[in-house]
């Protein structure tokens, strides 16, 4: 799709005015009510990948989605910027819904896959290699090569989740209201369908409590 | 799936009414079961306001809408109004008409990408970079974190940059902040917010370099030059990591700073041209072989 010079970005500017235009003549009060504030349902933690833009593949509009992307859609624990986004997210948005969202043909895990020194990114893929390690007889009892890097990235985006559900934020919010529930999907770039995982959520959750428990439980009514 | 099994439990609808009852602000039992969170307002659990101060405009008062159910909705595979399950089904068509529309796209896809632009901005919802830059998949590489900060030392978006100038050789990077920035009120408040108060210390800092210029702003004025200086300090942050500094001598990579109006949807672009001197300094200190 990139058909623009790469020289100039104005080709932006006139897809901005642009769409500006349709949104208004679709809906006049479309930007007003957005100036007014975000209370979006949805925190979307994907991959930086140009191929996977959230909006698009959801169908969602302006102010329904809370976005972080980065490499590989890692949740890292010791990662500050998801740890802020996911807290922002949870505690003052109060999302009802996390959704991880990998996708097939991803680089990142590719990378991981690789024996080479990719210097700066090394400790970040470094996550996925111990992705590996974590399913590590699972993912070798696969033969074929394509299925089993399939089978990383959507490992990759189960532990995620499993991350996310180590928070204090979602734990405490969780016991608290129910919400916000965590969701893995995987999205395929041959087709533009997302693939649910189908996370079982609260037995996740229970599993994750035995060690990584930061609230205490629900709240008796 | 999971979501479709919680939602068997009854408790929560029957607490969900009966918090309703106690709540003299929502008048209906439907407009709280919509949004849930009006009516719960700020929990004793929680040490600090959850709608207060941290956003910039509180959202209008609820009424019964069909695009905020919560997670418990019984059968969301089902249910219309669910909006995780309207997200799955409108992937659907979403896929089936950008098939359409674009025959070669998904087949082009999944042979790699080629993305001229990467960008820079803030997790903000009402900020879809894509979206709003009317572009398509395969055209944008995103990274977005809370009010489009950049630490010199985080790995998250340092890795991004790399993939992006050093593999991916983008043309264009982009650092865009917007109006209205929940992180950029929050560092202009004081307010104790626990993990998000390191990420946010470089608007603090920012702040009190421009303690005097602020001050003698309004509120809302001072809000957007600080949106602004935090982009330009972003671009800072990006101008000094060696992979850019070679790419912008080597292959004329160019760098912008843009800020986006959320209450017009207008992206503007902001003067970021440094002096010779400063570019002089810069090239001494940062440049790497």
């Amino acid at each position: 799709m990139a058909d623009q010079p790469a020289h100039t970005l104005d080709h932006i500017f006139t897809n901005n005015k642009k769409w500006v235009e349709t949104k208004r003549n679709t809906d006049p009060a479309f930007f007003d009510k957005l100036a007014a504030g975000q209370k979006p349902d949805y925190l979307y933690i994907g991959c930086s990948d140009s191929r996977v833009p959230a909006n698009e593949i959801m169908g969602l509009e302006a102010g329904e989605v809370f976005v972080h992307r980065n490499i590989a859609n890692l949740v890292n624990n010791v990662d500050l910027n998801v740890m802020s986004v996911i807290n922002y997210a949870v505690r003052h948005l109060r999302v009802k819904h996390i959704i991880v969202c990998g996708h097939y043909n991803c680089g990142g895990v590719q990378a991981a896959l690789t024996s080479a020194d990719l210097g700066l990114l090394n400790p970040w893929l470094r996550n996925i290699r111990d992705v590996y390690r974590l399913h590590e007889k699972e993912l070798d009892a696969i033969a074929d090569e394509r299925q089993r890097y399939n089978r990383l990235i959507e490992l990759n985006v189960v532990e995620s989740c499993r991350n996310i559900i180590k928070t204090a934020a979602v734990q405490q919010s969780y016991d608290r209201d129910e919400f916000p529930v965590v969701h893995g999907l995987v999205f395929d770039l041959h087709d533009g369908l997302l693939k649910n995982l189908n996370i079982d959520f609260e037995a996740m959750l229970q599993d994750v409590k035995k060690i990584y428990c930061l609230s205490p439980g629900p709240k008796k009514d | 799936m999971a979501v479709a099994r919680l939602t068997a439990r009854s408790g929560l609808l029957a607490r969900a009414v009966r918090a309703t009852c106690d709540s003299p602000s929502h008048q209906m039992a439907q407009s709280f079961i919509s949004r849930p969170t009006r009516a719960t307002g700020s929990s004793p659990t929680v040490p600090f306001s959850t709608t207060a101060s941290f956003s910039c405009a509180k959202t209008p008062t609820s009424t019964p809408d069909a695009k905020s159910e919560t997670p418990t909705q019984t059968d969301n595979e089902s249910d219309p109004t669910d909006r995780y399950a309207a997200g799955l089904r409108l992937n659907k068509e979403w896929a089936a008409q950008t098939a359409r529309d674009h025959p070669e796209l998904f087949p082009t896809l999944a042979n790699g990408q080629k993305p001229q632009i990467l960008w820079i901005g803030c997790s903000d919802s009402r900020c879809p970079e894509t979206t709003f830059l009317g572009l398509h998949p395969g055209d944008v590489f995103v990274h977005r974190n809370i009010a489009n900060v950049m630490h010199p030392g985080d790995l998250s978006s340092s890795a991004v940059i790399e993939y992006a100038v050093q593999y991916l050789r983008v043309s264009h990077v982009v650092v865009c902040g917007h109006t209205a920035c929940g992180g950029v009120a929050a560092a202009m408040g004081n307010k104790n917010l626990g993990i998000l108060d390191p990420w946010l210390l470089p608007l603090r800092q920012l702040r009190e370099r421009n303690l005097e210029l602020l001050s003698n702003m309004t509120p809302d004025e001072a809000a957007m030059k600080l949106a602004e200086l935090n982009v330009r300090e972003g671009l800072n942050v990006v101008k000094q990591k060696g992979v850019v500094l070679n790419a912008i001598q080597e292959r004329g990579l160019q760098l912008h700073g843009l800020i986006y109006d959320v209450g017009s949807g207008v992206l503007s672009e902001l003067d970021t041209q440094d002096s010779e001197e400063v570019i002089r300094a810069r090239l001494t200190a940062f440049q790497t072989e």
